[in-house]
C-alpha cells in the first residue's frame, strides 16, 4: 500500500459543504471543531473556485516535527495520526501546519484549548479498531472497514477524491486529459489565473 | 605570518566544506504513544493486508467516473 492522499479538483467544487457536513456527521465532531472546511477564492466573482481542505497528511508532516511530546505517529498507509492521552493542547502543530488543520475545542472558559483534534482519513487512532473508545476519541475507523473517508466518498461531484496516490493520480489525469486543458493543464495561469507568459509573471521579464 | 595565514585559509576551508554535508532531513523523533492497530486486523479482514488492500483499491476506483461500467457497478 501506497500514500493515502486526498486531492480536491477544483473545477468541480460546488461549495454544497456535503463534505463538512458527511465528516461532522461520521465522526460527531463536537461543537466548534472543524476537521475539514471549505475555501473560496473570488466569492461571487467571475473565476470563483472553492476547495475542500483538511489534514492533507503530509509526507513530510511539520505538526510531527514540532510536538513537544512526540505524539503524532504515521501509519504504514502513511496517514498522520496521533494520541490524545498524550497530547496536551499546546497549539504547536496549529502554528505549523501549513493547511490549519489542527483544532482546539474549548475546554473551558478564558479560552482554555482542550486536545487537538484533527482529519483521521477517517483512520481512527491508537485504540483497538472499531471500539467504543476510539470512536469516542478519534470517529469512526471507516479504513478498518475497507472503506474511504466519508467526506470524498460523500462528494456528488467526486471533487474531491481520497485513497491511494498513485489512483488518484491516474483519475485526476484522465480528467485533465478529458476536459483538453492543453498546455494549460499546469502552470502559472492555472493556478493564478492570467496569460501564462513568463513575461506577465512576477518577477518576469518581458 | 604566512604559517598564520595558511592555518587560517585550512580552518576556513574546513568550515565551507563542512557546510556541504548532507544533514538527515528526517525528524528522527520517536512517537511515545500508544501502538495503533493495524487497519486490516479487525473482525471483518482477519489480518489479512491482501484482501484489504484489493477492498480499498476497488472502493478506491468507484471515484473515477470515466472508467467504463461493470454490470456489477449497475446492480
Amino acid at each position: 500500500m501506497a500514500r493515502m492522499k486526498f486531492i480536491c479538483d477544483a473545477e468541480r467544487c460546488i461549495e454544497c459543504n456535503g463534505c463538512v457536513t458527511a465528516c461532522k456527521s461520521e465522526h460527531e465532531v463536537p461543537w466548534g471543531v472543524n476537521r475539514r472546511r471549505l475555501v473560496t477564492v473570488n466569492d461571487g466573482k467571475p473565476g470563483e473556485r472553492s476547495i475542500s481542505v483538511a489534514c492533507m497528511h503530509c509526507t513530510d508532516a511539520p505538526c510531527m516535527a514540532v510536538c513537544p511530546v512526540d505524539c503524532f505517529y504515521k501509519t504504514e498507509e502513511g496517514v498522520v495520526l496521533h494520541d490524545k492521552d498524550l497530547c496536551v493542547g499546546c497549539g504547536y502543530c496549529f502554528y505549523a501546519c501549513p493547511f490549519g488543520a489542527p483544532q482546539f475545542p474549548q475546554a473551558g472558559a478564558f479560552g482554555l484549548r482542550g486536545k487537538m483534534d484533527k482529519c483521521t482519513f477517517c483512520a481512527g487512532g491508537p485504540e483497538e479498531n472499531a471500539s467504543a473508545e476510539e470512536y469516542r476519541k478519534y470517529g469512526r475507523n471507516r479504513l478498518a472497514e475497507g472503506k474511504l473517508p466519508a467526506c470524498a466518498e460523500m462528494c456528488s461531484t467526486k471533487a474531491l477524491l481520497a485513497g491511494d496516490a498513485e489512483v488518484l493520480t491516474k483519475i485526476y489525469k484522465t480528467r485533465v486529459v478529458t476536459r483538453g486543458k492543453g498546455d494549460e493543464i499546469w502552470g502559472w495561469s492555472m493556478a493564478y489565473g492570467g496569460s501564462g507568459m513568463l513575461a506577465d509573471q512576477p518577477g518576469g521579464k518581458a | 605570518m604566512k604559517t598564520i595565514m595558511t592555518a587560517a585559509a585550512a580552518l576556513a576551508a574546513a568550515f565551507w566544506l563542512g557546510g556541504c554535508t548532507e544533514i538527515a532531513q528526517e525528524p528522527g523523533k520517536s512517537y511515545a504513544g500508544k501502538e495503533d492497530a493495524k487497519p486490516y486486523a479487525g473482525d471483518q479482514f482477519k489480518g489479512d493486508k491482501a484482501k484489504w488492500e484489493v477492498a480499498l483499491a476497488e472502493r478506491s476506483q468507484k471515484q473515477d467516473d470515466y472508467r467504463p461500467h461493470s454490470a456489477a457497478d449497475k446492480k
